[in-house]
């Protein structure tokens, strides 16, 4: 299989703190890939890395063989990777709509034909509101369009998140904990929806989970990170059954 | 003449430092930018000609007084206009200080009108030799005041209790009020340490500007600017930014001519700013994502 | 489920319409859809059309009307081109976030650019505005790569500095001929001369191209770009917003519209020193405007400005009093309509609108032709 994204060797340090020590990662074209280890592992700081929020000091990073190190987030979205966050990142006091419609702001096109209502904007400015709404059909959110996002509960917030992700139509996405506080019903309906991404609008998806089943399930191949360092690399099945992630997660017997 | 220069710039930049902390103090406890400091010093010299002339009362017993007026001011600032709007955002809370500003304008100018009265206290202004740089009495004087306001505030910050409190509330708001502290007396506690400070500021620089509602307007920028030198949370910060705003505008002042004064406070800000944007002390970067 | 998998194939393929034929549980939802967005556009994005032509018809005829003078005019005008500042205020600080306390200086920017024009070059008045606003937008444009970094209350002491700073330049350097003043001669659109009521006319036509620009931009991509970069700035970089892009365009606009204002406050007084532009309290009644009005709306600045020209306009005689009334309306404003008087006047025709399209909102959940039709009259208004 081609590899989509990639990066080799990444270093990041926090003064004393080494959050990414020789970090190499390949996604694959199409695949769900999921990114495990124990808190502090450096998986944030990985995917802020990838999505160029963070500078690191060594290391190389590859967009389909592209040499993309020195790339400002903006520039990756136009790339076709899309992120979401940790700790919900929306414009809390913006409507759904509005939310996702910003998710689309790569495709306005020039941007001062927009700003003067040259004739082509109008007509994008249109397709864009009807993408945005069947983006929000796509993740049950149509009746919560004109909702201030202040005003809803968290797993719908969690959603309007990946919204906003997929509205730059992406080729890649970077779910940083897409389930973490969201109760049982509405993680199941989550993975269910990251499987249509995936499957339906060919979006490779790259995972950051500590819900085991979820990543299990869905996971074509999983990384595991330890302090910060690579530590094993295999499908669901062998990653379960790995000595050193065991050992990593329940801590070493001495 | 150098020498003499960067003595005067020291103690017109320790007044700038007494506004410069109350800012900071202010600031980092209740996320006020507060325009009204100045204000509160200029009413506390208007209070100091009251005391000294129409009641005859002398020095010593009149800067107790000030300053207890001075800080019930700063408290009843707090109750009435900021209090109701606290949960707001920095902006509206900066815009109603504005509000303070005009409305304690207004005031002095009502009362006491608008142009300038001579402090019944001034200084000789022979100069005397430190080190064999010449400065005036007036400048000692108010230097060895700052110091000790200083020393107080040190000590005030490291030993007490309400001062440990204080602190605590500038780390995190929502942690201290969790561990038991008052956070909205401290907020008011806050109010009058502005208040205080004001007091001082007000009383030792009437001597030298003359009192006027206007008094206080460059005073309070300079202090605001130092404030922002130091980033905003450092108390050493904005004393040491005062300071260095004092001496370089003294110096403009001596060598390119009396109006490039402001200017060059402002240059200097602006440099700073462009190279680290959150100032000298500054918090430069919080963790976020 | 099955009208979801057609949404999301169609969402895949990336073209639009035809969904609504695929299967008639498809065309409810589309409608749902339709009706839900047609609210929050009535919500978040339409604005009062009528009752803006209205009141630029009322002040396209206010000249004309029996018993109003040339005087009177003037006055309006003068009050039009602090709206008009304000605007440019409220661009920067009420849409992306970022508080300025020196556009005074682009005031003067702009004033002093058309005033030597015409001095020198002795251009007319169209120039003048060109020319100005095109400068203050430069410089703009530089002040607002210097300031990349800076925001919150880092950004209103920088914006400060730079008040100062064009204040100390206009005092000092001969050019601008510092506190004698330039003085300017009769004011010329083309060839003709134009007097009070002339000049009422060009302010009026200023105002009504600025607020259409703002309306356009805050409608636009480009406005939802400033406001996402106001409200979640890393969020907004991961939409692929251009942050050092955007926050530059921001500055450039905004100084732009300011630069406008400068040149027709230099021209209606026909005298410019420094002693005007050089005051750094211009930069903050233009703030205060701008907040009290309510800075993220469209008709904000012009109730702003008009409470903040005008209070010391009536209050002429009790200068003292009118300082502590401003202080007191300020505060009692932020109190009690922190989102600004343009929130506040607002508030009725919201409520009309929001009534109706809950009615439409509500027959359109049994999906009628007739309530689909009603739908498309209430949002091409
Ligand atoms: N901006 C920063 N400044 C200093 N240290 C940081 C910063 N960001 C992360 N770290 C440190 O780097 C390490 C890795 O953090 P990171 O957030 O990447 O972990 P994580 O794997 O995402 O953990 P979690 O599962 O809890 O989200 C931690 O020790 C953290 O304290
Ligand atoms: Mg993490």
């Amino acid at each position: 299989m081609a590899s989509h994204f990639r990066c080799e060797n990444v270093m990041v340090r926090f003064g004393g703190v080494v959050a990414c020590n020789d970090v190499s990662l390949d996604v694959e074209e199409g695949k769900i890939v999921g990114v495990i280890g124990p808190n502090g592992a450096g998986k944030t700081t990985l995917f802020n890395v990838l999505s160029r929020f963070q500078d690191f000091s060594e290391g190389k990073l590859f967009y389909r063989e592209q040499r993309i190190d020195r790339f400002r987030p903006h520039q990756m979205v136009r790339l076709g990777l899309a992120r979401t966050f940790q700790n919900i990142n929306l414009f809390v006091e913006q409507s759904v709509l509005s939310n996702i419609l910003i998710g689309s702001h790569c495709l306005i096109g020039n941007p001062l034909a927009s700003l003067f209502w040259l004739p082509g904007a109008r007509r994008t400015e249109q397709e864009l509101t009807e993408r945005a709404i069947e983006t929000a059909a796509l993740l049950h959110l149509e009746r919560d369009l004109d909702t201030v996002v202040k005003h809803l509960p968290y797993g719908h917030q969690k959603r309007v998140e990946l919204a906003r992700a997929l509205a730059s139509r992406p080729k890649i996405i970077l779910l940083d904990e897409p389930v973490a506080g969201c109760n049982d019903e509405e993680s199941a309906e989550l993975e269910k929806i990251v499987r249509r991404i995936n499957r339906e609008l060919g979006i490779t998806v790259v995972l950051v989970e500590h819900d085991m089943s979820m990543v299990m399930s869905v996971c074509d191949y999983i990384y595991v990170l330890n302090f910060g360092a690579n530590l094993a690399r295999g499908t669901p099945a062998e990653i379960q059954s790995n000595p050193d992630v065991i050992n990593a997660y329940l801590g070493k017997e001495e | 003449m150098f020498g003499q220069q960067v003595m005067s710039g020291l103690a017109t930049g320790s007044l700038y430092a007494l506004t410069a902390v109350a800012v900071v103090v202010v600031f980092r406890n209740t996320r006020v930018i507060n325009l009204a400091q100045g204000d509160f010093a200029m009413i506390a010299a208007f209070l100091g000609i009251v005391f000294l002339k129409n009641f005859q009362l002398n020095y010593y017993l009149m800067l107790p007084l000030v300053i207890l007026c001075s800080m019930l001011l700063g408290v009843l600032v707090e109750r009435l206009v900021m209090r109701p709007i606290a949960d707001t955002d920095w902006l509206t809370l900066f815009t109603a200080t504005l509000g303070v500003y005009y409305i304690l304008h207004g005031v002095a100018g009502w009362v006491w009108g608008r142009d300038t009265k001579a402090f019944p206290v001034t200084f000789d202004a022979k100069p005397i030799s430190v080190f064999g740089t010449l400065v005036s009495e007036g400048h000692l004087f108010n230097m060895a005041w700052a110091v000790c306001i200083g020393l107080v505030l040190f000590l005030f910050f490291k030993y007490t209790k309400q001062g440990i409190a204080m602190r605590a509330v500038t780390d995190d708001p929502e942690t201290a009020k969790l561990m038991g502290i008052p956070v909205r007396f401290i907020v008011l506690l806050t109010w009058a340490m502005a208040g205080f400070l004001a007091a001082f500021a007000g009383i030792l620089l009437a001597p030298i500007v003359y009192v006027s509602p206007e008094m206080m307007d460059e005073v309070l920028v300079k202090g605001y600017v130092a404030a922002v030198f130091g980033g905003l949370y450092s108390i050493p910060g904005a004393i040491l930014g005062a300071l260095m705003i004092g001496v370089a505008e003294n110096l403009a002042g001596g060598y390119l001519g009396a109006h490039y004064k402001t200017a060059t406070a402002f240059a200097m800000i602006v440099v700073l700013l462009t190279f680290r944007p959150k100032g000298l002390f500054g918090i430069q970067a919080r963790r976020e994502i | 489920m099955n009208e979801m998998g057609a949404a999301g194939r169609r969402f895949a393929r990336g073209n639009a319409l035809e969904a609504a034929n695929l299967a008639p549980e498809a065309a409810a939802h589309a409608q749902r859809q339709r009706l839900a967005l047609a609210d929050a556009k009535a919500r978040f994005q339409k604005q009062n059309w009528v009752g803006t032509v209205a009141l630029f018809a009322v002040a396209a005829l206010f000249p004309v009307l029996p018993g109003v003078e040339g005087w009177m005019a003037y006055t309006v005008a003068l009050v039009i081109i602090y709206v008009i500042a304000t605007q440019g205020v409220a661009v920067l600080t009420g849409y992306t976030g970022l508080v300025t306390v020196g556009h005074g200086g682009f005031l003067a920017i702009g004033a002093y650019t058309s005033a030597l024009l015409t001095k020198h070059y002795h251009t007319e008045l169209i120039t003048g505005l060109i020319a100005g606003g095109l400068m203050s937008a430069f410089i703009g444009c530089l002040l607002g790569l210097i300031f990349l970094r800076l925001s919150g209350a880092f950004m209103a002491i920088g914006t400060l500095g730079f008040a100062f700073f064009v204040g100390t330049i206009v005092n000092n350097v001969n050019l601008f001929e510092g506190r004698e003043g330039i003085s300017l001669p009769k004011n010329r659109i083309l060839i003709w001369e134009i007097g009070d009521v002339g000049f009422y006319y060009v302010a009026l036509a200023v105002f009504a191209l600025t607020t259409l620009l703002v309306y356009c931009l805050v409608r636009s991509g480009v406005g939802r770009a400033l406001m996402a970069l106001r409200d979640a700035e890393k969020a907004a970089e991961s939409c692929g917003i251009n942050r050092v892009f955007y926050r530059t365009l921001a500055f450039s606009l905004s100084a732009f519209i300011t630069g406008l204002a400068g040149v027709l406050n230099g021209h209606i007084v026909r005298f410019i020193a420094s002693e005007v532009y050089a005051d750094i309290w211009y930069s903050v009644d233009f703030l205060v405007a701008a907040i009290v009005g309510g800075s993220s709306f469209l008709m904000g600045p012009l109730l702003g400005g008009i409470f903040v020209a005008l209070l010391p306009f009536f209050l002429e005689e009790l200068r003292e009093l009118a300082f502590i009334l401003k202080g007191v309306a300020l505060i009692l404003v932020l109190m009690f309509a922190p989102a600004g008087l343009a929130e506040v006047f607002g508030r009725p025709w919201r409520a009309w609108r929001r009534n109706k399209l809950e009615r439409v909102r509500n027959d359109g959940a049994r999906v009628s032709r007739a309530s689909l039709d009603k739908l498309t009259k209430l949002e091409a208004r």
